[in-house]
C-alpha cells in the first residue's frame, strides 16, 4: 500500500511538471497552432538558471539567505528570463513565417531547440550540474504517515503547480489578455479585425507559456538534482505526449494529460521496469491517438469544405 | 426509369445543431436540378453528405438503386459522383494538365512496381490519361489549351480556376457532377458562359448535374428543376 | 468571340519574370532542354570518377557517408516532400536495416554459429520487412494530420533507441550494438574495400534516384503531390489519401532500411546511438538546404552537409569554410563594389585598431593565437582579439554576436545597416577564433540548428526547390 502511494506521489509530482510544460505547448498551439519543439529546451535552460542564482547566493552548501528567499529568487529568475527568452525566439524565429506553410514553423522549431541544446553545452561544458536539494532543503520535512512520506520538496512542487494552474486558469477566464488569447486561438484574422493587437497577444502567451517552463525546470533540479543540456528533449516529449492526450489546444486538457502520463511513468517504473516507462507512454499515446485522435478533452477540428 | 440519385428522408446533425431535416430530394439521369436558398440554408451540406465527407445521421443516401452511406469519398467518386467546391480547391503548385490527371486515378490500375519499370500497362495508361486530359480540357475552347497545360494552377484567373475545377472533376469519368456555385463571383459575360458551359456538359457529354447557385439567372438559364431549401428543410420544388 | 486581354505573351509573362537575367537564365535554358537521363548519367560519371581521384581511405569514407547520407535524404524526401507527412522517427528505419541485416550476418542469433546469409538473400529480406515496418508506423497518419504525425513519430524514433538500447540485449546487443558483421557477400564474391562500398553505394543510390524519378512521373507520383496539396480535394478526386500516406511511409522506409543495410556492412558494427535524433536533424537539414520536394535538391542537399561537417572537424579547414561563407555572401550580395570594398577596408581597419587597442589596455586579452591553423591563423594573429583565456571572452562575444545579428536582420536603414556589418564580422571571427573552431563537434550541431532557422526563414523551398503557393 506505501508502495502504491508512493508511486502515486510520485507520479503526481513529475506529472505536475509535465502539466506546466504542457500549458505551455498547449497555449502556443492554440494561438499560433505551432509545436514549439524548442519549449523542452526553455524548461531546460529554466533548470540552469535556477542553478546559477543558487550558485550566486552560495551554493548549496553555503547559502548566504535564507532557504525560502533563495527559492523565491530561482524561480522568479526562471520565469522571467524564460519568458523573456521564449518572447524573443517567438519574435524572431516565428513571427517571419506566421504565413509560411506549417511545415516551415515547425522546423524552424526543430532547429531552434537543436540549436539551444547545443549553445548550452557550448557555453557551459557538459558538465551535469547538481542541484543538491538534500543539502539546504531537508528531506526528512514533510508528512509522515506511518511508513509513508512525501518529502517537502514534492509537496512543494505539487502545491505551487496547482497554484500556478489556478492562477493561469484565472488569467485565460477573467482577464481581457486572457479573452483575447481565446479570440486568437479561435480565428486569428477576425481577432485582428475586432482591434485585438494580435502581435502583443501572441507575445505575451509565449512569456507566459515559457515562464510556466522555466518555473518547471527549477522545480525539477529541485526534485531530479541533475541538469544538463538533454534534459529538455524527453521531458519535452512526454510533455508533448501530455497535451495531445489531452487535447491540443485545451488547458484543462493539458493538466490531465500531464497528469496521466506522470502517473503512468510512475506505475510503469513501480510496478514493471523504469527500462520500459518511455515505451508504455509512448503506448498510451498510440492507444489514445487511436481510439479519440483529438485527445481526451480536446475537440475535433471541423474543416469547412 | 430509376432515379439515378435518391435522398430518403436524410438528415444531420452536428450533437444539438441540426444541420439538414428529413430531406427528400430524387434526380433523374440527364437532368439538371438547382438548389437555392440562403447562406447556412444547408446546401453545401447536401453536396458533402452525397460525396462522403459526412455521414447523415438519418436518411439514407442512395446512388443507381444502391446506398453510398458509409462509403469512403474517394469511392464515392469512382462510382460516378464528382463535384466542385465553392470555395476552389485546386492543386495550385501542380500544373493544369496534372490536375486534371490527378482526377484518373481511379480509374488506372499501374501499380508502383509497374510505373517504375515502364511495363505496357503503365505506359499505356499514362498515354490514355494524358489524351483524356487534353479532351476535357478543350470542353473549354481555348482557354485551358496549348500553353496552357504546362503552366502552374496558381497563375490562372479564377475564372479559368473555376473552370479547371471541373475540369478536373469531369476527369473523374462521373455520371453525376455536383456543382458548388460555379457561378460565384463572375462577371456578367463569364456568367452566360458558365450557363451555357453547364448546358453542354448535359448534351454534350451525358452528365446529370446538381448545381446550387445564387444566381437566378443561372438557374432560370438550364435548370429542368429548382429545388429551395432553408434551415435546412426542402421549402419548395 | 476571342476573350479581352487573354494574349499567350501577357499570359506568359509569370513565366517570364521568374527567368533568370543574363548568363544564368542562358544557362538554366540549357540545363532544362537537356534530358533527365542524360543528367544522371553525368552525376553518375562525377560519382565513378571519385575513387579514381582520390585513393585516400579517409576520403574515400567521407564520400560514403556523403552517399549514405543523400540516399537518406531521397527516402525522407518521399514522405515529407512528396506526400507532405512530417516524419521525425526516420531514424528508425535507418537502424531497422541496419539491425536487420546485422542480425542476418553475423554471430548475433542461434548461437553458435549465427546467421550468415548472403547479401542477395538478406538484403531484400530486409526491405521488405522495412517496407511492412513502414506500413505499421503510417497506420496513425490516417487519423493524424501533420503536427500530432510528427509528435507520434518523434516518439517512435525514441523508442526505437530505447528498444536497442535496453530491450532483448543478448539477442540485439544493447549499448555495445552488434559486432563482427559480414561484409556484402554473393556468388563467391565479397566487397571488403571502402573503394568497393562506395562503388556498390553508388550503383545504388543511382537505382534508387532513377526509380524515384520514374515513380514521380507517373500516377503515383500525381496523386502524391496531390495529396500534398490538398488532401480533402486529393480524397474527393479518387485518391485513396489513406493509402498513398501508408505508400509514401513505406517506400521511405525501404530507401532508409536499404541505407541502413549498406552502412551495416560497410562499418562492420552497429550501435544504437549511431541511430539518434540529431542524426535524423542532419538528415532534415540536408534535404530543407537541398530542396524538399525534388530528387536533385535531396542528393544535394545530402551531399553539402556530409561534406561541410566533414570540413568542420578540422580547424584549419573548418576556418576556410567559414571565412569561405563570409566572403562568398558579401561579394554575392552586396552591390556596387564600392560598398563591397568599403566593408572589407573598414572590416580588417576596424580589426587591427581594436586589436591594437585592447591590445594596449591589457596585454592578457590578446596574448592568445588564432585557433585556425596554417597560413589563415597566421594572417589573423594580429587582427583577431584573442585573450589567453579565451572561454569567457567567447562566450560573451558569442551572445552579443546573436543579438547583433537579429538586430541586423531587423534593420532596414541601409547605411546604418552596412556600418553595423563591420563590427558584427569581426565580432564574428573573434568568436570564431577564440572558441568555435576548437570545438567543432558542438559547431557543427549549432550549425545544423543555424541552417534549419535560416532556411526556413529566408527560402523555405531550399536550394533547388521551386517556391510553392499555399492557401493558408
Amino acid at each position: 500500500m506505501h508502495f502504491f502511494l508512493q508511486q502515486v506521489v510520485n507520479g503526481l509530482t513529475t506529472g505536475s511538471l509535465y502539466a506546466l510544460i504542457a500549458l505551455g505547448y498547449s497555449m502556443v498551439y492554440g494561438v499560433l497552432k505551432l509545436l514549439n519543439f524548442a519549449h523542452g529546451d526553455l524548461y531546460m535552460l529554466g533548470a540552469f538558471v535556477g542553478y546559477f542564482v543558487l550558485q550566486w547566493f552560495g551554493g548549496a552548501d553555503g547559502l548566504s539567505i535564507p532557504v525560502p528567499l533563495v527559492l523565491l529568487f530561482m524561480f522568479t529568475a526562471a520565469a522571467f528570463s524564460m519568458g523573456g527568452l521564449g518572447m524573443a525566439i517567438e519574435r524572431f524565429a516565428y513571427r517571419p513565417l506566421r504565413d509560411a506553410p506549417r511545415i516551415a514553423p515547425l522546423i524552424t522549431a526543430l532547429g531552434v531547440s537543436f540549436f539551444l541544446e547545443n549553445a548550452v553545452l557550448w557555453l557551459f561544458g557538459a558538465q551535469t550540474r547538481i542541484y543538491n536539494t538534500p543539502e539546504f532543503i531537508s528531506f526528512k520535512t514533510g508528512i509522515h504517515i506511518g511508513a509513508f512520506s512525501i518529502d517537502i520538496v514534492r509537496i512543494m512542487v505539487i502545491v505551487l503547480s496547482l497554484a500556478l494552474m489556478f492562477a493561469l486558469r484565472e488569467i485565460v477566464n477573467r482577464t481581457t489578455l486572457g479573452k483575447s488569447m481565446r479570440a486568437v486561438a479561435i480565428d486569428r484574422e477576425a481577432a485582428e479585425m475586432l482591434g485585438i493587437n494580435v502581435d502583443r497577444t501572441i507575445a505575451l502567451t509565449f512569456f507566459l507559456g515559457s515562464a510556466l517552463a522555466g518555473i518547471a525546470g527549477v522545480m525539477a533540479g529541485l526534485v531530479f538534482n541533475q541538469v544538463y543540456n538533454l534534459i529538455g528533449f524527453v521531458a519535452g516529449l512526454k510533455a508533448f505526449t501530455a497535451a495531445v492526450v489531452g487535447g491540443i489546444g485545451s488547458l484543462p486538457g493539458a493538466v490531465l494529460g500531464g497528469l496521466l502520463i506522470g502517473l503512468a511513468e510512475s506505475f510503469a517504473a513501480g510496478y514493471i521496469s523504469s527500462t520500459y516507462q518511455n515505451l508504455i507512454v509512448f503506448g498510451v499515446l498510440i492507444v489514445v491517438m487511436l481510439v479519440r485522435p483529438s485527445g481526451l478533452l480536446g475537440h475535433a477540428k471541423i474543416e469547412k469544405v | 426509369m430509376a432515379p439515378l440519385l435518391e435522398l430518403d428522408r436524410v438528415g444531420l446533425a452536428f450533437g444539438g445543431l441540426r444541420a439538414l431535416h428529413e430531406l427528400d430530394l430524387t434526380l433523374n439521369e440527364g437532368e439538371i436540378v438547382s438548389v437555392i436558398g440562403p447562406n447556412g440554408a444547408g446546401k453545401t451540406t447536401v453536396f458533402n453528405l452525397i460525396s462522403g465527407v459526412y455521414e447523415p445521421t438519418s436518411g439514407d443516401i442512395r446512388f443507381a438503386g444502391e446506398s453510398i452511406v458509409g462509403k469512403l469519398p474517394w469511392q464515392i467518386t469512382r462510382l460516378g459522383i464528382a463535384r466542385t467546391f465553392q470555395s476552389l480547391r485546386l492543386f495550385l503548385n501542380m500544373t493544369v494538365k496534372e490536375n486534371v490527371m490527378a482526377a484518373t486515378y481511379g480509374h488506372t490500375k499501374a501499380s508502383p512496381p509497374e510505373s517504375i519499370l515502364r511495363l505496357p500497362r503503365a505506359r499505356r495508361e499514362e498515354r490514355q490519361v494524358n489524351a483524356e486530359a487534353e479532351n476535357v480540357l478543350s470542353f473549354f475552347g481555348e482557354r485551358l489549351m496549348g500553353y496552357r497545360w504546362d503552366q502552374p494552377a496558381y497563375v490562372l484567373s479564377y475564372a479559368n480556376r473555376r473552370r479547371l475545377e471541373i475540369a478536373r472533376a469531369m476527369a473523374a469519368k462521373p455520371q453525376l457532377l455536383l456543382l458548388d456555385e460555379p457561378a460565384a463571383g463572375m462577371n456578367p459575360n463569364e456568367t452566360l458562359e458558365m450557363t451555357e458551359l453547364i448546358g453542354r456538359l448535359r448534351d454534350e457529354r451525358g452528365l446529370t448535374i446538381l448545381v446550387i447557385e445564387h444566381d437566378m439567372h443561372v438557374v432560370e438559364g438550364i435548370s429542368d428543376r429548382v429545388v429551395a431549401l432553408d434551415h435546412g428543410e426542402k421549402i419548395a420544388e | 468571340m476571342a476573350p479581352i486581354g487573354v494574349d499567350e505573351w501577357v499570359a506568359r509573362q509569370g513565366e517570364r519574370a521568374e527567368e533568370l537575367p543574363g548568363w544564368r537564365g542562358d544557362a538554366a535554358r540549357f540545363f532544362a532542354r537537356v534530358g533527365w537521363w542524360p543528367k544522371l548519367a553525368v552525376i553518375g560519371l562525377l560519382g565513378a570518377l571519385f575513387p579514381v581521384l582520390s585513393p585516400n581511405d579517409f576520403q574515400l569514407q567521407v564520400g560514403i557517408n556523403a552517399l549514405l547520407l543523400a540516399m537518406l535524404a531521397l527516402g525522407l524526401n518521399i514522405s515529407v516532400g512528396w506526400a507532405g507527412l512530417l516524419d521525425l522517427g526516420y531514424i528508425a528505419f535507418y537502424g531497422f536495416g541496419a539491425y536487420g541485416f546485422a542480425l542476418l550476418s553475423s554471430q548475433q542469433l542461434h548461437s553458435p554459429d549465427g546467421i550468415h546469409l548472403q547479401a542477395w538473400q538478406s538484403i531484400p529480406m530486409v526491405l521488405i520487412a522495412a517496407a511492412i515496418l513502414g506500413l505499421l508506423v503510417g497506420l496513425p497518419s490516417r487519423r493524424l494530420i501533420g503536427d500530432y504525425l510528427a509528435i507520434v513519430t518523434l516518439f517512435f524514433g525514441e523508442v526505437w533507441l530505447e528498444f536497442t538500447t535496453n530491450v532483448a540485449t543478448d539477442k540485439l546487443g544493447g549499448p555495445n550494438g552488434i559486432p563482427s558483421i559480414d561484409p556484402i557477400k554473393g556468388f563467391g564474391q565479397q566487397i571488403l574495400t571502402l573503394k568497393g562500398y562506395y562503388y556498390f553505394l553508388l550503383v545504388a543510390i543511382l537505382v534508387v534516384i532513377a526509380s524515384l524519378h520514374l515513380l514521380d512521373q507517373s500516377r503515383t507520383g500525381r496523386a502524391w503531390r496531390a495529396v500534398r496539396e490538398d488532401p480533402l480535394a486529393a480524397n474527393m478526386m479518387t485518391i485513396p489519401v489513406n493509402r498513398l500516406k501508408l505508400m509514401a511511409f513505406s517506400f521511405g522506409a525501404v530507401v532508409a532500411a536499404l541505407a541502413g543495410t549498406i552502412f551495416a556492412a560497410s562499418q562492420g558494427g552497429v550501435f544504437p546511438t549511431d541511430f539518434d535524433t540529431p542524426f535524423l536533424i542532419l538528415i532534415y537539414a540536408g534535404l530543407i538546404l537541398g530542396g524538399s520536394g525534388s530528387i536533385a535538391g535531396a542528393v544535394l542537399g545530402g551531399l553539402v552537409v556530409s561534406v561541410t561537417l566533414e570540413f568542420l572537424r578540422n580547424p584549419t579547414e573548418a576556418g576556410y569554410l567559414f571565412y569561405g561563407m563570409i566572403i562568398l555572401t558579401l561579394v554575392a550580395r552586396t552591390r556596387p563594389w564600392v560598398k563591397l570594398a568599403g566593408i572589407v577596408v573598414g572590416t580588417v581597419a576596424f580589426g587591427y585598431a581594436a586589436h591594437a587597442i585592447v591590445g594596449a589596455v591589457s596585454s592578457a586579452a590578446t596574448a592568445g593565437s588564432p585557433h585556425s591553423g596554417g597560413w589563415v591563423g597566421d594572417l589573423l594573429g594580429n587582427w583577431v582579439i584573442v585573450p589567453a583565456n579565451p572561454k569567457n571572452f567567447g562566450n560573451i562575444c558569442f551572445v552579443i554576436l546573436i543579438c547583433a545579428l537579429i538586430a541586423l536582420v531587423q534593420m532596414k536603414r541601409s547605411t546604418l545597416r552596412t556600418v553595423l556589418l563591420i563590427p558584427v564580422i569581426y565580432l564574428a571571427a573573434c568568436v570564431w577564433e577564440s572558441r568555435l573552431a576548437v570545438e567543432p563537434s558542438i559547431t557543427r550541431q549549432i550549425l545544423i540548428g543555424a541552417i534549419l532557422i535560416v532556411m526556413m526563414n529566408w527560402r523555405p523551398q531550399g536550394l533547388l526547390g521551386r517556391r510553392r503557393v499555399e492557401v493558408v
